[in-house]
């Protein structure tokens, strides 16, 4: 199987290829970017939103049990009787713990689900983006597992969107 | 500026391209200048005489610093607070304005959120440097102990430790995050250790639509997050003083007024740096008097805030009729502590003023000065704050007159030493402007110009 990596110099070529190549069936493909776009974005997951908001979710809601927790449970087990009626399990008092505890966790956990869902740390990534103008001037795109008919198919159609440069290449990718 | 973009605000140089800004940012890296080996010798110098206070305070003990009853927070609470309030600029600019959209965040915000992680990581000195035993600063954290003992979570010393320890998490991975794009750019654009290394911290960034869909879902979480802990950590550092039974410092006031003082200093720090940054870089087509303009008008909106805050504590405790409080507040005017008070409201309630006129906070040389006279008027604030509250208590026979020694002082020193080391390493290894997005504000490449992306 080959893949086909093309470099566009110009978004909006850009974004008529990845429109080009979804509309003629092929999932199997990636774009990279010097920067985010919301073009590209919306071309490629439709406004379907990230799943990182549920670990956000998770990790604020674990934060805020955990801290209150503490602090309840610790003066439950060290009870310190404080003069001027303060329970020992003191709502507003333990508030600010409780607060604090929910955003260090939510932050850690949307950290965790970032991380997980953009496959990092990685060692391994597809060889065709070892390209060191992707991160600096131009986009690239990657369309994977074709066979060779249809890599030459698709090189030819990346070519007439106004790519700058494409390639077939052998497919070594992790 | 030859060719601005008037369509959006973002006052940037259409006609650069990417890979020019890439180049811009990337290339004052590890090249040190005269100014550069100056300001570094002046750290080395202040981190050596600080650093010899620090170690006579270990090896004889607090006493030598000059703390006695009943002032015992001077110097090292009053510089705590100022390095924690200098910390705020950096979030509010680099998380609240992010989700305000507000397009002149982005020549700024990087350095602006180093600043902060290097004010609060100096702010942490000083509770370890006051409690005397720094050996044992970690007993301020709840962990399991052969003692069964914890800490009392209804103490707001407590609180302050939860607030300042996630303030300083939060802060650290939102800058961080912020920098991996950058590090990859910087991994591709250098060779050999030193292309290893940004590869490491890269940690496999491509760039690809997958990587920046989930990285810029989380980088709004983050934003989210940390703009309620920005108004949250000033406010509980004023509760330390607020819930003490203590004339001066029993107020609700207090929250709302530390966190616009601790922006007002937050943002003077930023001029404080960057007008020099901008102008030893080269950086004027990214930093520049649009960015500090808007910087000045921040200070004056919050500068307005603390001033009214000054004025409605003294009406306050002159309507309360309470005798302490009262009295408090009128020893602060004209008492011992006088030219504390005077040196605040002449730095950050007077001069800052001349910023009204348009010409004065466009004047780079005018920014740059009156940004410095903010700060001192700020960590004054401080002072005239806790140390005149604690030397003029309940009991006349228990008055007193503290006053700093040459220890303290000394500390004082390293603490803008160690600052400044942070800050100027940081310059040289890492972009203090953030790559990709000042990209965002470019009109992006089109082929067929004059049509925008689909």
């Amino acid at each position: 199987m080959s893949n086909v990596k093309a470099i566009f110099g110009h978004l909006d070529c850009l974004v008529d290829a990845i429109d080009g190549v979804k509309s003629s069936g092929h999932a199997d493909f990636a774009v990279t970017a010097p920067l985010p776009r919301h073009e590209i974005e919306e071309l490629i997951y439709e406004g379907e939103p990230s799943p990182v908001r549920w670990f956000t979710l998770t990790g604020a809601i674990f934060g805020g049990t955990m801290g209150f927790s503490l602090c309840s449970l610790t003066h439950l087990n060290w009870p310190m009787i404080i003069p001027a009626g303060k329970p020992l399990v003191s709502v507003p008092a333990f508030m600010v713990v409780t607060f604090e505890a929910t955003v260090l966790f939510g932050c850690l956990f949307t950290l965790i689900g970032m991380l997980y869902h953009c496959r990092l740390p990685a060692n391994e990534m597809d060889v065709e983006f070892e390209d060191p103008r992707l991160s600096d001037d131009v986009f690239g795109m990657l369309v994977r597992n074709l066979d060779d008919e249809t890599a030459a198919d698709i090189q030819s159609k990346l070519d007439g969107y106004g790519a700058i440069e494409t390639s077939i290449t052998g497919g070594e990718h992790a | 500026m030859a060719n601005t973009n008037s369509n959006s605000e973002a006052k940037v140089d259409t006609e650069l391209s990417y890979g020019q800004v890439t180049s811009d940012v990337l290339a004052p890296l590890f090249t040190m200048g005269k100014p550069y080996m100056a300001g570094m010798g002046l750290v080395l110098l202040g981190l050596a005489y600080g650093g010899w206070c620090i170690i006579q305070q270990l090896v004889w003990g607090l006493g030598v610093a000059g703390y006695s009853q009943p002032d015992f927070w001077g110097l090292y609470i009053t510089t705590f607070v100022f390095w924690v309030g200098i910390g705020h600029a950096g979030t509010l600019i680099s998380a609240v304005l992010f989700l305000f959209r507000s397009k002149w965040r982005t020549g700024v915000y990087r350095a602006a959120e180093a600043m902060t992680i290097f004010a609060v990581m100096t702010a942490a000195l000083f509770p370890a440097l006051h409690v005397g035993r720094m050996w044992n600063a970690y007993w301020l954290f709840p962990y399991p102990n052969q003692r069964q003992l914890w800490q009392n979570f209804k103490s707001p010393l407590m609180w302050d430790v939860f607030a300042v320890s996630t303030y300083f998490t939060v802060s650290t991975i939102f800058f961080y995050i912020g920098l991996i794009p950058d590090f990859a750019a910087m991994r591709d654009r250098t060779r050999g250790v030193i292309s290893k290394m940004y590869g490491s911290l890269a940690i496999g960034w491509r760039g690809t639509d997958r990587q920046w869909r989930h990285y810029m879902a989380a980088y709004g979480f983050f934003a989210a997050f940390a703009t309620p802990l920005v108004l949250s950590v000033h406010s509980i550092v004023s509760w330390d003083f607020a819930m003490a039974q203590t004339a001066g410092w029993h107020s609700t006031l207090f929250p709302p007024y530390f966190v616009a003082g601790a922006i007002f200093s937050g943002c003077a720090m930023v001029i404080t740096l960057m007008v020099p940054l901008s102008a030893i870089f080269k950086w004027e087509k990214y930093i520049n008097v649009w960015h500090f303009e808007h910087l000045a008008k921040m200070c004056l909106l919050t500068g307005g805030i603390l001033t009214y805050a000054y004025l409605m504590e003294y009406f306050i405790a002159w309507y309360s009729d309470n005798p302490y409080e009262w009295g408090i507040f009128a020893f602060r005017v004209v008492g011992d502590y006088w030219w504390v008070f005077w040196i605040m409201v002449v730095c950050n309630c007077i001069v800052p003023l001349i910023w009204w006129f348009k010409k004065a906070r466009t004047n780079l040389w005018c920014l740059f000065i009156v940004s410095i006279v903010i700060n001192i008027g700020m960590w004054f604030e401080r002072f005239n704050i806790i140390a005149s509250s604690l030397a003029h208590q309940f009991d006349p026979a228990a008055w007193t007159y503290y006053l700093p020694n040459y220890i303290e002082i000394g500390v004082l020193i390293f603490s803008f030493s160690w600052f400044f080391l942070w800050f100027l390493l940081f310059v040289k290894v890492m972009p203090s402007v953030a790559i990709a997005e000042v990209k965002e504000l470019l009109p992006p490449p089109l082929k067929q110009k004059g049509v925008a992306a689909k």
